[in-house]
């Protein structure tokens, strides 16, 4: 299985995010995270519940709003224009822990509802793609079906393939193999390591450890809403430098 | 053989017959039992002891209501009376309909009405709720506390006190007619008589253009399946839908001129002495009268100028061959007075007379009254062209309204009150319909780039659809069966019109059955479109 890489982004960093802020309320969620990310860098994030992983990432896209900093993405500033935040979308991917299909569209047209939308595809060129995408995830044989008739393994092939069809330079990951039986966690692995290997920016939220080893070019460990290490895998595996880190660690690797 | 298994309760035939029984009794699938035919005969009872008062009561009516025509007595001859003159006018009519007609078609009439009320109510009900449910739910704190508002006062508020509200303290509070509200200056007239709107008025060619659309409507059908061939065979894309349009289009257009052409049923009689051949010449004849350079020039007469001047025309009732007429001469600035008779000898007379100078009316009518004229010769029926569908604006005229269509102050409030009423309670099913719809189709549209009404219109809706339609359902049958509060404010739909019978006819009993009937029908009609529809959007599952 070979993918189609993203287009080519022209600038430096991808991802710029400065002493990013986020409250609920009164509950401080992100305290000042800072992240550069190069065009094509695969990046895992780790981190205990409740550390703010998933919360970094969502305001990467605006599905949250950050109170405090910038963040940049492919040149463009989330600021509340919203000209800015429906273009950075467009560049956005993400894929979410519970898929979230359309359940009452089929899944072609789960996949050809924002090309057509949003890029003002035609209908035909639009269902063209899907169907490449659908063939590249391993699933074209399902296109005419409804998210219910599918397994969960398949519809988060589903919900990847929905998020290429708008071509997007990057993709976020939010924990996506969380909500799957464990025979299932492997095609959905398979088909991210293809994407990580074919030039995307990837930002994944993931317990995969696996994975991380094996892709990742940065680890990056996040708790109570701060950036604790950045690291390579190998080293943030064997050879951690911060003690949160190896306590973390030490309670995921012990069973 | 197998071993018994050791004894694990005592022997049954060991257990006295009445614990044996209670046993029995107390087996779930005994009890199921027993409570089905108790129930079967509840059910019975209360049908026998409930239809055995019908049969008496009827019995006891029958002698003197179930009578035929030839003085004998027959269940069958129940509904005879309706066929017998209803003797009372109805105030508010789809159809024509005269004191003298027969208690069925007084009914009928009651039964459009009350149709009427009910399918516009529903389609207003459901723009009202939906944009009310909408609403509540916005981000805009104006907006949604203005639909909080809305749906409170109104769902806490009995249905009936609005509609005596909404009749005696908003609508009959109106300016009398001749001083009717008109907002904005738009052809919109408010008064205590109902509301003058513009209607589009359907002339004599109406059917030859309307032939032309079904027409056109085919034409796209074979469009789309001669392209869709065609595709097939060439691989040749072709946008069918386009070309269907433009060629219907193509074809109303057509039909317009058509029609417009061979319209040449309406007539204007004018005496040769008058030098008019054709529409067109009566500009002239007004420049000459008033020594004016240009029609335009006439804004500067005076009232009793113009008055003097004005072509005196008669016409009759209600008749399409006068709005027609008038709306060209409004168009070209002439000005004229209008005399209007219930019959066309009245007319013929005033004409003949010389009260008016013209008569309009259709060119059947005109040919006959053309022929009791003392010369027929010295008169010409000139023809008034008219295109198949023109917009009647309602005007002031002295002291009264003319064209247009009119709806009366009672179906107004009925209407209105149904509206607002059932609206708030369909605002509250549609915003649980958007509340059920996880937050994750939200931030799943919004990730793809959909900008926040593409969400609204293809993720939002058509989910909450599925949540909304079932007790939606329930909404719609229960204004349609709501309608019949209209009495309470002499609005005629079928229940007034069948009391107003009851007391005449004292035939209680079966109109009531007809009455009863006839709700069934109508909220079946609703129910099964209503199901239709929700069966066909059903999700898809495993």
């Amino acid at each position: 299985m070979e993918f189609e890489g993203p287009a080519q982004s022209f600038v430096d960093e991808i991802i710029i995010a400065e002493n990013v802020h986020k409250w609920f309320g009164e509950f401080e969620a992100l305290r000042g995270v800072s992240l550069r990310v190069k065009p094509g860098e695969v990046i895992v994030i780790l981190g205990p519940s409740g550390s703010g992983k998933s919360t970094f990432i969502r305001c990467l896209n605006r599905l949250e709003e950050h109170q405090e900093g910038r963040i940049i993405m492919d040149g463009i500033e989330l600021s509340h224009d919203i000209r800015n935040i429906q273009e950075v979308r467009r560049e956005v991917g993400m894929v979410f822990q519970q898929f979230n299909l359309f359940p009452h569209l089929t899944v072609l047209d789960n996949i050809t509802l924002a090309p057509i939308n949003v890029r003002k595809w035609t209908r035909d060129h639009a269902e063209e793609i899907a169907m490449k995408w659908l063939t590249r995830v391993g699933i074209p044989e399902q296109a005419g079906k409804y998210p219910g008739q599918l397994s969960g393994g398949q519809q988060q092939r589903v919900a990847i393939a929905r998020t290429l069809s708008m071509q997007p330079k990057i993709l976020l990951f939010d924990e996506p193999t969380s909500a799957l039986d464990p025979e299932m966690i492997k095609e959905v692995l398979d088909v991210m390591r293809d994407l990580a290997k074919s030039g995307y920016t990837i930002l994944a939220v993931t317990h995969e450890m696996g994975f991380a080893r094996e892709v990742a070019d940065r680890i990056i460990f996040m708790d109570a809403g701060k950036i604790v290490e950045v690291n390579t895998p190998e080293e943030f595996y064997n050879n951690p430098k911060e003690e949160r880190t190896k306590l973390f660690l030490n309670q995921i690797l012990q069973h | 053989m197998t071993q018994t298994p050791a004894a694990p309760s005592p022997e049954p035939q060991a257990m006295p017959l009445w614990r044996r029984l209670l046993g029995y009794i107390f087996d779930v699938r005994v009890l199921g039992v027993l409570g089905q035919i108790g129930f079967i005969l509840l059910v019975v009872f209360a049908v026998r002891s409930i239809s055995s008062n019908f049969a008496d009561n009827a019995q006891r009516l029958g002698e003197s209501q179930f009578i035929c025509r030839d003085g004998s007595f027959s269940y069958r001859c129940a509904y005879d009376f309706m066929e017998s003159e209803s003797g009372f006018d109805i105030s508010d009519t789809m159809i024509d309909h005269t004191n003298t007609d027969p208690y069925w078609r007084t009914f009928y009439v009651g039964v459009l009405n009350t149709l009427k009320v009910a399918i516009f109510g529903v389609i207003l009900t459901t723009l009202l709720g939906t944009v009310m449910g909408v609403a509540r739910l916005s981000d805009n704190w104006l907006i949604s506390k203005i639909a909080l508002w809305y749906v409170e006062l109104m769902r806490n508020t009995p249905l009936l006190i609005q509609i005596f509200f909404i009749y005696f303290g908003v609508i009959l509070t109106a300016p009398e007619l001749n001083e009717a509200l008109q907002p904005l200056g738009l052809p919109l007239f408010i008064s205590r008589r109902g509301l003058n709107f513009p209607s589009l008025q359907f002339t004599s060619s109406s059917a030859i253009w309307i032939a032309f659309l079904v027409l056109g409507i085919i034409q796209i059908q074979v469009t789309s399946v001669i392209l869709g061939r065609r595709e097939e065979r060439t691989g040749q894309p072709s946008n069918r839908l386009q070309t269907g349009l433009i060629a219907f289009m193509l074809i109303a257009g057509l039909g317009w001129f058509v029609s417009s052409a061979v319209s040449d049923s309406q007539g204007l009689l004018v005496t040769k002495a008058s030098r008019i051949r054709e529409l067109g010449d009566m500009d002239k004849l007004m420049l000459q009268r008033t020594g004016a350079n240009h029609l335009d020039d006439l804004a500067a007469f005076s009232e009793e100028e113009l008055d003097a001047a004005a072509f005196q025309i008669c016409a009759l009732d209600d008749s399409s061959s006068e709005t027609n007429l008038t709306r060209q001469l409004r168009k070209m600035d002439i000005p004229y007075r209008i005399r209007r008779y219930e019959v066309p000898d009245k007319a013929a007379d005033n004409y003949a007379s010389g009260k008016c100078e013209m008569f309009v009316a259709s060119k059947t009518i005109l040919a006959a009254e053309r022929s009791t004229l003392e010369s027929p010769s010295s008169h010409l029926i000139i023809s008034v062209k008219e295109a198949p569908i023109v917009w009647s604006l309602p005007a002031r005229e002295g002291l009264n309204l003319v064209g247009g269509g009119r709806m009366r102050p009672e179906f107004v409030a009925l209407l209105l009150a149904l509206v607002l009423f059932y609206g708030s309670n369909l605002a509250e099913i549609v915003r649980a319909g958007i509340l059920a719809i996880s937050k994750g189709q939200n931030e799943a549209a919004r990730a793809l780039g959909l900008t926040e009404g593409q969400r609204l219109q293809l993720i939002v809706l058509p989910q909450a659809l599925r949540v909304i339609i079932p007790p939606g359902i329930g909404v719609a049958l229960s204004l349609a069966k709501d309608t019949s509060l209209g009495i309470a404010i002499g609005f005629p739909d079928m229940y007034a019109v069948s009391y107003t019978t009851m007391n005449q006819s004292g035939r209680v009993l079966q109109l009531f059955v007809l009455i009863m009937l006839m709700y069934m029908l109508i909220s079946l009609a609703f129910s099964v479109l209503l199901n239709w529809y929700n069966e066909k959007i059903k999700l898809v599952e495993r």
